[in-house]
């Protein structure tokens, strides 16, 4: 039988979220002064900081005249992890993970505006606790809006997994790193929530077609719920006026 | 630094500004800039500091683990240092870019330490010859804002005052493994002695004269480094101010960098500017320190770390 | 709200990490509560009335309870009876009892779960108003006790909110911690311990007996009778530093003041000897033992020794003169003292009261069934009742200065030498769970008047038109399989019809889950425990004739020599037009004058059979033998009024080739679709050792059996024929029967397509499919099938391996135990047949044992110990006979025995063998001379039945006993 114990009988998961429910998010953009655009993001023990340069002119290797090319580098700190990681990226994990935040956020800037240039959006993940991929899309979206690069909407990304409750199947979204662990299945989607298109869609374990659905429309709703998280913070952001970057050292 | 573009006047105006005791910035020759500093911001790691010192942004995380003890030290610890430079600093760091510098910085460092006067690695012994705890110092740099040495060697050791190492039990069992047990409480935990850490003091040399705490701008003015390590007074570092009054500042490192050369005078000059700088620098670190943990004496805090 | 919770582990590289837990606290939770005017509750999450009435004399207010976690784990037995009302659980309490034993948490879990109990489960470490985080310093339990109080205290100022004084319940907290009530008095708490409350409960006698008695065991160092055990501490330093070992206790069943203990990579036990050396370890404890110098081991005492019959009081018997000890001995072996406890391994344990010296007297000894187990000290003022019942008893400390254990009175399970409560002790004895299904089982129930509804009908295959029938042993109720065949255009069509039980059993509902961990319907002697509720495995599965059901159907076409042409599955109705004992097959198809379609259906059916047989037999498909008995019942009190071997018609064998075939079509079909978890049955070969005693026996008879491969096992038993002696090629195929392993579930994922050979069928690969009334493995097997087919959808834990294995282990186990419980069931009404009688039988000698011959009756079935004494006999191991000057016996001899019962221990009745013919002087029977010339030791039968290896299917396919 799948893990009975992700959910309790009254309904509350192991970390006292209900199952439509997020982990607490809190993100400040611009926290760094030399890249164009930064941002830092937490949900909940997963804290994730994004910096983006460019648009600047590509390497001649990469360039292509038919829209900006994307370049990220997905790190992760050595201490990030429970137990230490012996090198902060280029192992095959960080690789794909470099790989689908392209994929992911090449789907959100208008590329078409950038001909020949480049965007570099380099991510760190400070602390991982479960859905660092999502947290790293989400950070990275905040840094591309702080870097002013024109985007077609947010992206977002929200993970899904699925509990059973008494005999009910229950999704859970914003699955974390206990319940990642627990062995059930992970859907991790990138979506474009004001469009409501699906960037990307990744799924780890098996998932029986009958709660696909199920699953995907919870994850769907959670990458709606992050927008408007993201967006609230974009306004206060601005609202605040100048920020450290606009602040010209020499 | 990259993009960092000075044209010679500029280079002429900085260097006057440091033969003249009075820098662009307002400061002296052995003046800091401000600094941010805040422990206990990566909450899985054993310890951990963030320091922000201008534009230099370092975090630091420190992680333990149970290791055997080196044959020829059987009654030490060990302490491992790792820098990691983020291509968050610069889009230069991507992939392997970073690597040189990194190096460079963790070799300085893992020398500074190496002294049993700089820190004393006793302390990290569970049972001797079997088992001791081995600390994984990882340094991330996240912005660059020149001074990385002095910035490092600060959060460092601003970290390993904050780890907590877990009281453990060990015994030898029978066929020479180990078996330890592991306090079930999570306040059960012994705090480091750090007093002694070296700091690391950058003297950039500029014109005739060494300058600390350079900018990224007087950095590039200058042709040669010199890189100190100085240990720490614990009379700092802890509450009970321990009578001793005659404290001497230990060299732990020194190390050059740069293409250009220096005279043995300068040279000796800039150590003498470079144990002040550290005694200062290293008394006002302890100080805060002390305040945080008074301020926060409870286990956990609310960290704003890059929320601020 | 948000915190996080911080701890320190062990990773298995023997590494400490740091692990940080995100922790939120809510303003949304609900306290559950009739009589709060704050919460938004809606009706049906009101659990606790809001007038809870007062049962207890200390507390005139009305008022919920709170139960702290040592409460609930010691007075689980006090809780589940009815008197506890408007109870409320903490998560703290939850989540500890759930840490300690998983056994009590269920049986909370079950408490909360009925609704007439009110018990609340409050969510208080999610409570943004009852949260406490742990203080430096402070110890978990220390922290959880302070987390229950401060639950107490916010429940009784919610509560307050818009209440008038004095009327909203007051919060009484229950806990033995008396640190704990004096800081909860301090802080404004009502509360008292479980026996005060209890023991002032009005209106409900006997609530007292069932109160644990849970003493701190050390604590009690005055008039001390045992040493003191060492604390957890000092055992786990002594393991680490060699002084101490680690071991599992295994109480001697004849010496009460013996046993040892097995020590994982110590190749001899260690014994253990007196009440110090085994200082109150009970059979299955995992205890810490020290090993006595060597100058003091002992041996192995080989009397028996029997608790005394009287109360000796709170003090420790001489031992000398019980245990007798010679030093000098080749024996001697490593000898040691319990010195602590590191587990428990107690249940509760069927036994009796011990009648008690003075009447009116509440403390009591009871003597469990088990042998191993040492005699236990309860209280209840219920003797009088008790003393002619078997009860149920659990264990709750042992004191150092009680002689006995000290425990509770739980239940009684009815007057001894009583049917149902004999019953009850196997059904216990062996873990069969056997309680009423529970409302929540009972609601996932169809109504008794269920029809078929038209959509059902029309998704199927209609064959109601099909002659459809079912042939079963007589008495049968719940028939799971029916069949048919008739002429096709190519050959022979013919359909296995099985009842549809997961069209009822939806995966994950109730009714599934208890299936699942029930496993297997149980069949004792006079008694059935169904695995599904009565209105399934009785009406609206069984495939009953004439009535309309449905069916998952399995139909092939065959030709003339029986060899599968094509095979499909689909869901069916079908209406059988008869439900046939096997005799009444049999007449129907002997009998010629018959020409009506059920008749021509089961003479294709039984010819095809025939050949299906044969060519099962022919690849080496072993044809395996076990005595089995059946019993007539009688129909008004359920004694056993005679027994007598099964008889075996063709039609039998008819029923069967068609399971196995269907069995065989499934499991090639799943196991293809499903390559990483179908549910398959395997049956590996004997390893060759087993074959060791038995080919001897069969060699000094004249036979050389081929055991290489199971085909040449096969056609050298069926030649090893003496024509004057029938019975022995039966006798044969016996004993091979006792060599088998044992057949097993197992998930295709976990094995290799090699392993899935069944050894016994000789079929590459297995499966059972037919029986999903009465074992829960069809059920799975028909849940894959139908997802194969398209007929139901598949769920996510029918996919997946693990799960899969998880499921397998636990049916084996349970069907294991079903089997041991059923022998059991039939050496119980073996000895309720024998009483007062007795009889003198020809018997076989199966085995030839040191001391013993183990013989069979045959025409009973029964199998047991004759004792020989040693002094006439000589055992002669290289030629494993016994001999008595010329009077050899071996293995196959045929001799007369005398049968009686010895009923001198009530609980440990056993039938007794004695020899007749051959008649040797001092040692067979005589009628005139029989007490004071023998001394029979004996052995309960039970103990041999056990040791009995599984048959594998062949023979055992189909063992279902009625209930007239």
């Amino acid at each position: 039988m799948p893990p009975p114990d992700l959910l309790s009988s009254q309904g509350l998961r192991l970390d006292g979220r209900r199952p439509n429910e997020l982990r607490r998010i809190r993100c400040k953009l611009g926290v760094f002064t030399q890249p164009d655009g930064s941002a830092y993001l937490e949900q909940g023990n997963t804290k994730v900081l994004a910096a983006v340069y460019g648009p600047h002119q590509a390497a001649k290797s990469k360039s292509s005249v038919e829209g900006v090319v994307v370049n990220c580098q997905y790190s992760m700190a050595t201490f990030s992890t429970g137990e230490r990681k012996n090198r902060p990226r280029g192992d095959r994990k960080s690789q794909e993970m470099s790989l689908h935040l392209r994929q992911a956020l090449t789907a959100a800037i208008k590329t078409e505006l950038y001909p020949r240039s480049q965007i570099d959006i380099y991510i760190e993940v400070l602390q991982a606790d479960g859905g660092a991929y999502c947290a790293s899309v989400n950070a990275a979206t905040l840094a591309l809006v702080d870097a002013g690069v024109p985007l077609r909407a947010y992206a977002c990304a929200c993970s899904a997994s699925m509990a059973w409750r008494g005999a009910q199947p229950e999704p859970l979204l914003d699955v974390g790193h206990v319940e990642e662990a627990a062995g059930g299945v992970v859907l991790t989607v990138a979506s474009l929530p004001s469009t409501g298109s699906i960037a990307l869609l990744e799924l780890s374990h098996r998932l029986h077609s009958d709660y696909f659905e199920m699953v995907l429309s919870r994850a769907m709703q959670g990458c709606k719920d992050i927008e408007i998280v993201l967006d609230k913070a974009v306004r206060e952001h601005l609202a605040e006026g100048w920020t450290k970057q606009d602040v010209v050292t020499i | 630094m990259a993009g960092l573009l000075l044209s010679s006047t500029e280079k002429m105006y900085i260097l006057h500004g440091v033969q003249d005791d009075y820098r662009s910035d307002g400061r002296s020759n052995i003046d800091y800039r401000p600094m941010e500093l805040e422990t206990d911001v990566v909450s899985h790691a054993s310890g951990s500091a963030r320091l922000r010192l201008a534009n230099t942004d370092i975090l630091v995380g420190v992680k333990t683990e149970i290791d055997e003890p080196k044959p020829n030290n059987p009654g030490l610890g060990k302490i491992e240092f790792f820098v990691d430079c983020s291509a968050n600093a610069t889009p230069e760091f991507e992939g392997r870019g970073g690597e040189q510098l990194a190096n460079m910085i963790s070799n300085l460092m893992q020398r500074a330490y190496h002294s049993s006067q700089a820190f004393d690695l006793k302390q990290l012994c569970i049972l001797e010859g079997k088992q001791c705890w081995k600390l994984y110092v990882d340094i991330l740099i996240l912005e660059c804002g020149g001074n990385l040495c002095d910035a490092v060697s600060l959060a460092v050791k601003a970290a390993l005052f904050n780890t907590r190492i877990p009281f453990v039990k060990a015994a030898l069992m029978d066929g020479g493994s180990v078996d330890f047990q592991l306090s079930d409480d999570p306040y059960d935990c012994k705090l480091l002695e750090v007093g002694n850490a070296p700091l690391l003091v950058t003297l950039c040399k500029i014109g005739n004269k060494c300058v600390v705490d350079p900018s990224a701008e007087e950095e590039s003015c200058s042709v040669i480094s010199l890189i100190v390590g100085i240990t720490g007074n614990p009379k700092y570092y802890s509450k009970e101010s321990k009578a001793s009054l005659n404290f001497e500042c230990k060299c732990s490192t020194i190390g050059m960098n740069g293409p250009g050369s220096v005279a043995p005078e300068t040279f000796k000059a800039a150590i003498t500017q470079g144990i002040i700088a550290a005694k200062c620098l290293d008394e006002a670190l302890g100080r805060t320190l002390l305040r945080e943990r008074q301020e926060c004496g409870s286990y956990k805090k609310n960290s704003y770390g890059f929320l601020k | 709200m948000w915190t996080t919770k911080t701890f320190l582990t062990k990773t298995k590289r023997g590494n400490v990490l740091k692990i940080v837990r995100e922790h939120y606290l809510r303003d949304d939770l609900l306290c559950g509560s009739a009589a709060c005017n704050f919460c938004p509750h809606k009706d049906d999450e009101l659990v606790l009335e809001a007038n809870p009435e007062s049962l207890c004399g200390l507390f005139d207010s009305n008022h919920y309870l709170i139960l702290d976690t040592n409460v609930v784990l010691h007075q689980i037995d006090v809780i589940e009876e009815d008197a506890l009302k408007n109870v409320i659980i903490l998560q703290t309490v939850l989540e500890e009892v759930k840490h300690q034993n998983t056994a009590i948490f269920q049986r909370l879990l079950e408490v909360i779960g009925n609704k007439k109990r009110k018990f609340f489960s409050f969510v208080n470490e999610h409570h943004k108003d009852t949260y406490v985080e742990r203080n430096p310093g402070e110890k978990q339990n220390d922290r959880n006790d302070r987390a229950i109080r401060k639950a107490a205290s916010w429940y009784a100022s919610h509560l307050s909110i818009k209440n008038i004084d004095g009327q909203f319940p007051q919060i009484v907290l229950l806990t033995d911690d008396e640190k704990n009530r004096q800081l909860a008095h301090d802080e404004g708490i009502l509360t008292c311990t479980v026996s005060d409350y209890i023991k002032n409960v009005n209106g409900y006698p006997g609530l007292s007996d069932k109160l644990s008695k849970n003493v701190i065991p050390e604590s009690c160092s005055k008039d001390a009778l045992y040493p003191a055990h060492l604390t957890p501490t000092q055992i786990h330093a002594g393991i680490r530093n060699g002084k101490l070992h680690q071991g599992t206790f295994h109480a001697s069943r004849d010496n009460y003041l013996e046993g040892n203990a097995t020590i994982s990579g110590c190749e001899k036990s260690i014994l253990l000897q007196g009440h110090i050396g085994i200082n109150r370890a009970i059979d299955g404890d995992i205890v810490a033992i020290e090993i006595l110098p060597q100058e003091e081991w002992s041996k192995p005492s080989d009397i028996v020794l029997e608790d005394k019959t009287e109360d000796p009081g709170d003090f420790l018997e001489e031992e000398s003169q019980l245990l007798t000890i010679s030093k000098a001995d080749d024996d001697i072996t490593p000898t040691g003292k319990v010195v602590g406890i590191i587990r428990r391994k107690w249940r509760q344990y069927c036994g009796i009261l011990l009648p008690s010296k003075f009447p009116g007297a509440t403390r009591h000894l009871f003597t469990p069934a088990e042998k191993r187990i040492p005699r236990v000290r309860i209280e209840t003022r219920q003797s009088d009742i008790l003393a002619s019942q078997r009860i149920l008893v659990a264990l709750d400390s042992w004191p150092r200065n009680s002689r006995y254990p000290l425990g509770h009175f739980v239940r009684s399970l009815g007057p001894i030498g009583d049917k149902d409560a004999e019953n009850e002790v196997i059904l216990l004895e062996h873990d069969v769970p056997h309680a009423r299904f529970s409302e929540a089982v009972l609601a996932c129930l169809p109504p008794d008047n269920w029809t078929i509804p038209e959509e059902e009908l029309a998704r199927r295959v209609d064959l109601r038109a099909t002659c459809v029938c079912s042939v079963d042993p007589p008495g049968c109720t719940d028939i799971d399989d029916a069949l048919h065949a008739r002429r096709a255009a190519a050959g022979y069509e013919v359909g296995v019809h099985i009842a549809d039980v997961t069209h009822f059993v939806r995966p994950h509902s109730a009714l599934d889950r208890e299936a699942a961990a029930r496993a297997t319907t149980v069949y004792l002697v006079d008694k059935r425990i169904d695995m599904v509720p009565e209105l399934l495995s009785s009406n609206l599965c069984s495939l009953r004739g004439g009535e309309e059901r449905l069916a998952f159907s399995c139909i092939w076409i065959l030709d003339e020599n029986a060899h599968v042409l094509s095979t499909k599955f689909h869901k069916s109705v079908i209406k059988s037009r008869a439900a046939m004992t096997y005799e009444e097959a049999q007449m129907a198809i002997d009998e010629t004058s018959r020409n009506d379609e059920i008749a021509t259906s089961l003479r294709l059916l039984n010819k095809l059979a025939k050949k299906l047989k044969q060519r099962r037999l022919d690849n080496g498909a072993l044809l395996l033998a076990s005595p089995e008995i059946r019993f007539q019942v009688d129909s008004e009190t359920h004694e056993p009024l005679d027994v007598q071997a099964k008889r075996i018609v063709d039609t039998n064998s008819m029923v069967e080739e068609f399971m196995l075939l269907a069995n065989v079509s499934v499991a090639e079909r799943i196991a293809a679709d499903y390559p990483q978890s179908a549910l398959l049955r395997r049956h590996p070969a004997p390893p060759p050792a087993h074959f060791n005693a038995f080919l001897k026996a069969a060699s000094r008879q004249g036979f050389e059996l081929d055991v290489s491969t199971n085909k040449s096992f096969s056609k050298s038993l069926n030649e090893a024929v003496i024509p004057e002696r029938p019975f022995f090629n039966t006798l044969l195929r016996i004993m091979a029967t006792r060599c088998m392993q044992q057949a097993v579930y197992f998930s295709s994922g976990s094995k290799t397509q090699e392993e899935f050979y069944h050894y016994g069928l000789a079929c590459p690969i297995y499966t059972h499919f037919t029986s999903p009334i009465r074992r829960y493995a069809d059920v799975v097997v028909h849940r894959l099938l139908a997802g194969s087919v398209g007929a139901d959808a598949t769920h996510a834990a029918l996919l997946d391996t693990r799960a899969a294995q998880a499921l397998c282990d636990n049916l084996n186990y349970r069907h294991r135990h079903a089997q041991l419980a059923a022998r059991a069931s039939v050496a119980l009404n073996t000895h309720i047949l024998f009483k007062n009688r007795e009889e003198v039988e020809s018997a076989v000698v199966l085995a030839v044992k040191r001391n013993a011959l183990q013989v069979l009756i045959p025409k009973y079935g029964l199998e047991g110990p004759l004792y020989l004494p040693s002094d006439k006999f000589t055992y002669n191991e290289e030629e494993n006979v016994q001999i008595c000057n010329d009077i050899v016996f071996k293995t196959f001899d045929e001799l007369t025995v005398r049968l009686t019962l010895d009923s001198s221990n009530l609980q440990h009745r056993k039938l007794v063998f004695q020899l007749v013919t051959p008649f040797i002087p001092g040692v067979s029977y005589v009628q005139q001379t029989k007490d004071d010339q023998m001394e029979v030791e004996n052995v309960e039968i039970k103990t041999d039945e056990k040791k009995r290896k599984d048959l594998p299917e062949t023979k055992n396919k189909k063992k279902k006993k009625s209930k007239t």
